[in-house]
Parts: structure tokens; sequence; C-alpha cells
């Protein structure tokens, strides 16, 4: 049998997952959620896939207060963010770090039916867990699939506050993930490890994406020059130089932090041409946060 | 004023349909799990199903402002298909646990074979077990018998008649319906079960106690509006604004209500925990589209 792939200390997540939930729910909850969590030993798929689906029953969704716990969760796994989860999902997590995992097979088959079930509540609850659950790579395709969806709440699962994609998808679904943000309109600097999966490739996309969107008169996200910052070069620069003469103001300031951050030569150039917004990038007012968040506000 | 229509097909309606029944203050939607119009096959296209109808259809309803529940169950049509049935049977169990399903249903007899008997006196058993009402569909053909018989079968299974609605009543069934303690839930379709102008007669008659009013619209000629509509014609036939309030509002709310899983805060608080589910960014209205269009205009936003 191949070795399993934990992406963090399952033992020390969740205690870290249980002493929140603590916090926040009532006493049968927790002795339900232990109760469930107990089961593990004799275990039975059925009584797991409802408990699952019952846990709406027992916690609500308030979202999880993070103040008293014991460390940052990024600590347990790089770049783990449960800021924005709810207790619901918290509880549902614990279920899941529960199920027998040794046999791969057996354990991706329970996974799939819960996916294959699952309400929406329950979607953003697996998909958000991604980067706790073991066998990372064998859920790769499952993330894909995932990025094709329509409800927002399940896409943001996946793409906002959540490493696993830049870890593990390939470069393909990754840019995917990307644009489909950039169509739907969620917040880009919410991505995590955006800045080390840019590529060329993804760069020119969106740059074919900002000309169709000149082309129906529409505005080009902001966000969206994060992305291709790093690729700035004689075949684009004509369209950097469209977007600071007619985009509005925000994304006028996105372009030229672009350029600020190329190596480019054309780019600095350009950027120099407007020292206003240079100094206010210099001396950090204009940065992706301040972009992604005046534009989402 | 709010409606609820406790009996819709969602998944065949479009986004006008949606615009309109929220213009017309429809806030909460029941859609029971029923047939397609066309006999399923596969165990699979059952799974699907249950699973936009807690997924995708509840999340479509959202993005327009109204809340979507569901019942979940085998309905009688397709019992028919025995081998087929017992496999739904086992994913049943999966999804009545679910947040926002608030009943077993629609079940109950269409032909009234021993193959649909069987497969409702299993999902009345399931209702038991999970603590949730019923939603009862009575047959087309010869309704008189198989309402009574409908409800037979709940008594021999000990169900509480405040936990079973008999939908689909008519002047013919209503009476004996009431008078056992069921829901009668009553659909505005048109031509084949109920119009506006009859219900207004048993509301009446009946007053309204135990009286849901719904629409039952799916993929035929049907009215999504068919519950504000019969409330504007029962204000205008001078019923009181209490009893309108009761028959397409309040009683759908406290007989699906005692699943737990439905309660007014749902829409009247909205939002109340979780911000990320806002009204915007959706994708059902592309990136910053507005949910309005004028009708008269040959203008299609870009």
């Amino acid at each position: 049998m191949q070795a399993t792939t934990y992406q963090a200390d399952l033992a020390k997540i969740k205690e870290y997952l249980l002493q929140i939930i603590q916090k926040q729910a009532d006493t049968q909850a927790i002795t339900w959620l232990n109760e469930k969590a107990q089961l593990t030993s004799d275990f039975n798929p059925r009584s797991f896939y409802i408990a699952f689906g019952a846990a709406s029953r027992f916690f609500n969704k308030q979202p999880l207060s993070l103040s008293g716990a014991v460390l940052p969760a990024a600590k347990l796994r790089q770049g783990f963010q449960p800021d924005t989860w709810n207790l619901l999902q918290t509880a549902r997590t614990c279920l899941l770090l529960h199920l027998p995992h040794t046999d791969e097979a057996s354990y991706l088959n329970i996974l799939n039916k819960l996916f294959e079930t699952a309400d929406m509540d329950e979607q953003v609850a697996l998909y958000a867990a991604l980067p706790l659950l073991p066998h990372p790579e064998a859920l790769v395709a499952r993330t894909a699939d995932g990025i094709r969806t329509n409800m927002t709440t399940v896409f943001d699962a996946i793409a906002l506050h959540n490493p696993y994609p830049a870890d593990y998808l390939p470069e393909e679904a990754w840019n995917q993930m990307v644009l489909k943000a950039v169509f739907m309109q969620r917040p880009l600097y919410h991505i995590d490890g955006a800045d080390q999966r840019a590529n060329d490739k993804l760069a020119r996309i969106l740059i074919d994406f900002a000309h169709e969107r000149w082309a129906a008169h529409r505005q080009v996200m902001p966000e969206l020059w994060y992305f291709i910052a790093p690729y700035l070069n004689v075949d684009n620069i004509a369209d950097i130089e469209k977007a600071v003469d007619q985009g509005e103001p925000l994304e006028k300031e996105a372009v030229l932090l672009a350029c600020a951050q190329s190596p480019y030569a054309a780019a600095k150039t350009l950027l120099a041409q407007h020292p206003n917004i240079e100094k206010r990038i210099d001396d950090g007012t204009i940065t992706w946060q301040y972009i992604g968040q005046s534009y989402h506000q | 004023m709010n409606y609820i229509d406790p009996h819709i097909h969602a998944i065949s309606r479009t986004t006008d349909d949606y615009e309109a029944m929220r213009d017309a203050g429809i806030v909460a939607i029941i859609e029971p799990a029923f047939w397609l119009g066309q006999p399923r096959t596969q165990v699979g296209s059952f799974q699907d199903y249950f699973s936009s109808l807690v997924g995708w259809e509840r999340f479509r309803a959202s993005q327009f402002g109204i809340q979507h529940y569901c019942t979940i169950g085998l309905n009688s049509k397709e019992a028919n298909n025995e081998p087929l049935a017992e496999q739904v049977m086992e994913l049943l169990p999966l999804y009545l646990g679910k947040e926002g399903v608030v009943a077993v249903g629609e079940i109950g007899y269409d032909d009234q074979t021993a193959a649909e008997d069987r497969f409702f006196r299993q999902q009345l058993e399931m209702a038991k077990d999970a603590d949730l009402p019923v939603m009862i569909h009575t047959p087309h053909r010869d309704k008189k018998q198989g309402t009574t018989r409908s409800m037979d079968v709940c008594e021999e299974y000990k169900l509480s008649p405040d936990m079973v609605v008999i939908d689909h009543n008519n002047e013919e069934t209503v009476r004996e319906v009431l008078k056992r303690g069921f829901w009668a839930a009553f659909t505005i379709y048109p031509h084949t079960k109920m119009g506006s102008e009859r219900m207004v007669e048993i509301v009446k008659q009946y007053g309204p106690e135990r009286i849901i009013v719904n629409s039952a619209a799916d993929w035929g000629v049907s009215d999504p509006l068919a519950v504000p509509k019969t409330a504007n014609l029962m204000r205008k036939m001078g019923i009181p604004e209490e009893h309108i309030r009761l028959t397409c509002y309040q009683n759908a709310l406290d007989s699906y209500g005692k699943s737990g899983q439905m309660k007014e805060r749902d829409w009247l608080q909205p939002d109340r925990v979780d911000q990320r589910q806002k009204f915007s960014g959706n994708s059902v209205l592309r990136g910053g589209q507005t949910p309005k269009v004028d009708g008269s205009s040959d203008i299609v936003e870009n």
C-alpha cells in the first residue's frame, strides 16, 4: 500500500477545531459531535453520510470566532485560514477528519459520495476542507470539477482563502480557476498563493479577455492586472498604455501598480509619467489589497 | 403582503418567473421532489435530481431573494418501477436529514397499484423515523377513493394528522380531510385541479383553518403566481385579510415548519449570519447585472 500524504498533522488540527467549536457550540451539540467522531472505530459509511448532513440540526452558521484560539491556524497548515468559516462547516470538517483514510480507495469512495449528494453548504464545507484532507493528490480532479460550479459560495470555498489550489492544481486547472474568479467578479486578492502561481499563459489569456471586454464596451476588473504584471512585454505594452489612458481611476492605479512591479523598462517609463500615482505606490498606499478592497467594497 | 408557495417545481421555471414571483410578494417556496414528465431509468438520475433540489435550485432561488425549501421522496408514478424504486429507497435517508428538507414528499397514489402502496408505506416509516411532515399527492383518477385511502394508511402508521398535508384537494375531498384533522392543500392549476374562483368559494365555506393554497407550477401550462393571484381574488371577493394570510402564508409555515427546517426569520432576516451569501456577486445574474429588465424595451442590457 502506498504511503498516505498528509497536508497537516490531523490530530493537532482536530484538537484545534474542537477547541474552537467548544467555545461556540452548546453542550448537546458537542456531545453529539464526539459521539459521531467515535463511530470511526466501527465505521459505517451510511451513518457517516447521515451524520454529515444532520450536523445542521446541532450547529448553526455563526461565523467562527478565532479570537480565543491558542495559536494561528497557519501554524498547523500553511495558508490555512478558517477565519471565513462558520461553526457548522467546522463541525463537518471535524467529522471529515475522522474518516478512516489508510485505504485510499475506500476513503475516496466515501468522499465522492459526500460530494455527489452534498447540499450547497455541505459542498462549501467539503471544498474548504481540501487543505486539511489526506491524499491531496487524489483530490485534484474533484477540485477542478468544483471550479466549474456556478454557486458563488461553493466557488469561493475553493478559490478564496484556500491554500489547496495553489499547492496542488496543475497549471491548466489553476488558470481556469483564476479566469472563472474574474468572470464571477470574485475578490482576487483573497486567492491564496497567487504570486507563486502567476504564469505567462494566464497573463496572455487575461490580456485576451481584456480585449473582449473592451470590444464589448465594458470595463476590465482592475485586479486582473495583478496576474499580468510579471509578464509585461513588447507585445502587451500597448494594452497597458490603453488601460492607463482609458481606464477608470482605480483601474489606472492597478495598471500602474503592475508597471511598478514589472522589470520591463517601457513599463517603468510609463509609470514615471504619472508621478502622483507613483508616489502613492512607493509609499505603500496603493497595494493589491487596496485595489481589491476598493473594487469589492 | 408576503406569500409562501408551498408546492412549486421551480426547476422547470425561468428567471422571469422568479422575478415575477418575488415582485408579487413570494418570499419562500417549497419544491417537492416529483417526476420529470417522463420516467427515470437510473437511480443516478434520482441522486442528481435530489442533489440539485438541495444545491443548485436552492442557490438559484436565493439569487432572486426567495428562500427555497424542498421535500424529498419517490413519487407514486415512478414507484411502479420496483427494482428502481428499491434503489431510490436506499438513497432517501441520505437526503432526508439535510438542511431545508421540510417533508417526505410528494408521495402517495397515482394508479393505486400494489407497488405504489408498498413504497408509500415505506416512506411513511421513513418520515416517522426522521420526524418529518409528509406531503401527500392525491391521484387525478379515482381521486376521492385515493384520498381516503391515503389518510387511512397514515392513520394505520400512527402519523399525527397535523404532520400530514393532503395535497390537490377539491370540493369533493376537502370536507373529509379537514374533519379527520389533516392539512388540506389546494393546487390552483389551470384546467385540471382548481381554479382561483373555486378556491375563494372554498375559503368562504370552510374558513381558513388548515387550508393551504399552492400553485404546483411545473413544466406544464401552469402559473407560478397562482398563490398571490388567488390572494388578490380573495381580497376582491371580501375575504378577511387574516384568512388570506393564513391560507397563503401562515398555514404553510405552521405545517412544514414542524420539520424544524423552515423558520420565518430565514426570510425576514436573511443572511443574518453568513454575509458571503449575499444577493450580488452571483452567477445566475452575471457579474454586475441587475435583476430588473424592462419588458417593453427592445434593448438587451450589455
